[in-house]
């Protein structure tokens, strides 16, 4: 036995990726379908938005890049599909620097795909990116047209007409912040503190601990964190909208509720993991004290 | 059956020439490496040029310059940063740099103060008597954890059996937020793992064997 525990002790760490890898691809290839529970601050973020109005302005700020897609993009999309299946108007903007813009371009295109009634300009709009998010956003309090003068294709917002009913983020009922980093914090620190504006944060879920402080102190109205948050909030996206629940089942595109089998199977090999990693550790040492 | 286009190719390369970093160091990785470095900074440059320098600085000035002409101010100043870069007239660089740490310490002070610190000591110092006992038990964790590691991080005077006591308990709820942060950070770690794996299967793989 203690043969067996020195060995794993020095496993060559290689093998250890190999099973890791095998672990995340296998229920890509064969989907167990294992369940997902929500939790309070993922239901409270989506009860915020059902019980918005058709017409009223919710601010999705796309705060993150390619690095953190697989969490960060489920998140923005199933929000999306909710503004728009309930018909609030979204105005979309970008703080980060590397690819934030690219990624709610695509998000947008992915999604209005799916809701042919939605106008570009009267639905929705996107402001595209601005260097210096804390600095920018101080301005949104002000006036939006001094941090967004003109759209992403450089159109004028005194030119489009859902920008017509809202001058300042004052007006807007709700900024949801798709994030990885300090971004979000800053939609906290700048907007919610200094202006009021109620605010969701879809952290990445290495940023997620930190943003629990704010959720704790009454700064969020909720939180979506990480790849299970937006498999939390897909799952109760399509609990609320049969239609939803369709394109879930069905879509062969990258959902979050897919990535879950994988999370699942691996942080059980990875408990198992640090398990036998402890266990081999405290019987080596055991072993040199009666040695010695 | 169909072959993928030249573009998932690329990105299928480059991924693979990532991971192999995990087998050992090798040129491929270098090379993705070097590749992603260079595209990112190009990508920065060129967002940062279309979508904040011309809308808010050069198309004002453009248009209106009469009604817009204080917007020399801060790009005067975004120039002179640059100034660096002639070591002779080097000096002119740090007015403007100092302009801008300023405006952000300004900025991050109130940011801390009114939005970090005060909203968070506020629901710090709950009245006990106004909750069930599920909320009174929380939130005596919750003064308990802040207490203790409060304790623990004041090193203005010699810890004495009491306070070592207290600032030990402090260290039992850091190490436990530590663990929490670890789980997340597994958690976020393996979701790019999954993402890069999805894309692999089903972009690439899948579409050459008649499966996409």
């Amino acid at each position: 036995m203690a043969n067996v525990l020195d060995k794993l002790l020095s496993l060559d760490r290689r093998w250890i990726f190999l099973l890791v890898l095998l672990c995340v691809g296998t229920p890509i290839v064969l989907p167990i379908g294992l369940p997902v529970a929500t939790t309070g601050s993922t239901r409270a973020a989506f009860d915020y938005i059902e019980a918005l109005k058709p017409g009223d302005y919710v601010w999705i700020s796309f705060d993150y890049g390619p690095s953190s897609a697989p969490e960060n993009d489920p998140m923005a999309e199933a929000i999306l599909r909710q503004c728009f299946a309930k018909k609030i108007r979204v105005i979309v903007c970008a703080f980060y620097p590397l690819g934030g813009l690219g990624l709610a371009t695509n998000s947008l295109a992915k999604v209005t795909a799916q809701f042919p009634n939605v106008r570009y300009g009267e639905d929705y709009v996107n402001l595209g990116y601005k260097d210096g998010a804390a600095a920018a956003m101080r301005r949104l309090g002000e006036n939006i047209a001094e941090a967004f003068p003109a759209d992403v294709n450089g159109t004028s917002l005194t030119q489009i007409p859902i920008m017509k009913g809202v001058r300042s983020i004052r007006q807007v009922q709700l900024v949801v912040s798709v994030a990885t980093g300090v971004i979000g914090e800053y939609w906290i620190t700048q907007v919610h503190s200094q202006i009021g504006t109620p605010i969701i944060i879809g952290p990445t879920a290495v940023a997620a601990p930190k943003y629990y402080a704010y959720l704790n102190a009454g700064q969020l109205v909720g939180m979506l964190g990480g790849m299970k948050g937006a498999a939390e909030y897909e799952k109760l996206l399509s609990a609320r909208y049969p239609d939803m629940a369709r394109f879930y089942q069905t879509t062969r595109g990258f959902t979050a509720t897919k990535g879950m089998d994988g999370q699942t199977v691996i942080h059980a090999v990875i408990i198992l993991f640090i398990l036998i990693g402890n266990i081999a550790y405290m019987s080596r040492r055991a072993a040199q004290k009666k040695g010695a | 059956m169909h072959i993928p286009g030249i573009e998932t190719w690329i990105a299928a390369f480059l991924t693979l020439a990532a991971m192999s970093f995990l087998y050992k160091d090798n040129p491929f990785f270098r090379f993705a490496e070097s590749l992603f470095a260079g595209i990112s900074l190009g990508y920065f440059i060129g967002i940062t040029l279309n979508q904040t320098l011309v809308p808010n600085l050069i198309q004002p000035l453009h248009q209106d310059f009469a009604q817009n002409w204080d917007l020399l101010v801060p790009g005067l100043l975004g120039v002179l940063l640059y100034m660096r870069y002639v070591p002779k007239i080097g000096w002119i660089s740090r007015y403007a740099l100092s302009i801008y740490v300023a405006y952000y310490i300004g900025l991050d002070f109130t940011r801390r103060i009114h939005g970090e610190v005060l909203p968070q000591l506020a629901r710090a110092i709950v009245p006990l008597t106004q909750f069930d006992s599920h909320t009174i038990f929380y939130s005596l964790i919750f003064a308990l954890g802040v207490f203790s590691v409060l304790i623990y991080f004041f090193f203005s005077k010699e810890q004495d059996a009491v306070t070592r006591r207290v600032a030990r308990l402090g260290i039992w709820f850091l190490m436990i937020s530590f663990g929490a942060a670890f789980g997340f950070t597994v958690m976020g770690r393996v979701a790019l793992l999954i993402g890069r794996l999805n894309f692999l299967i089903l972009d690439w793989i899948y579409p050459m064997v008649g499966l996409g």
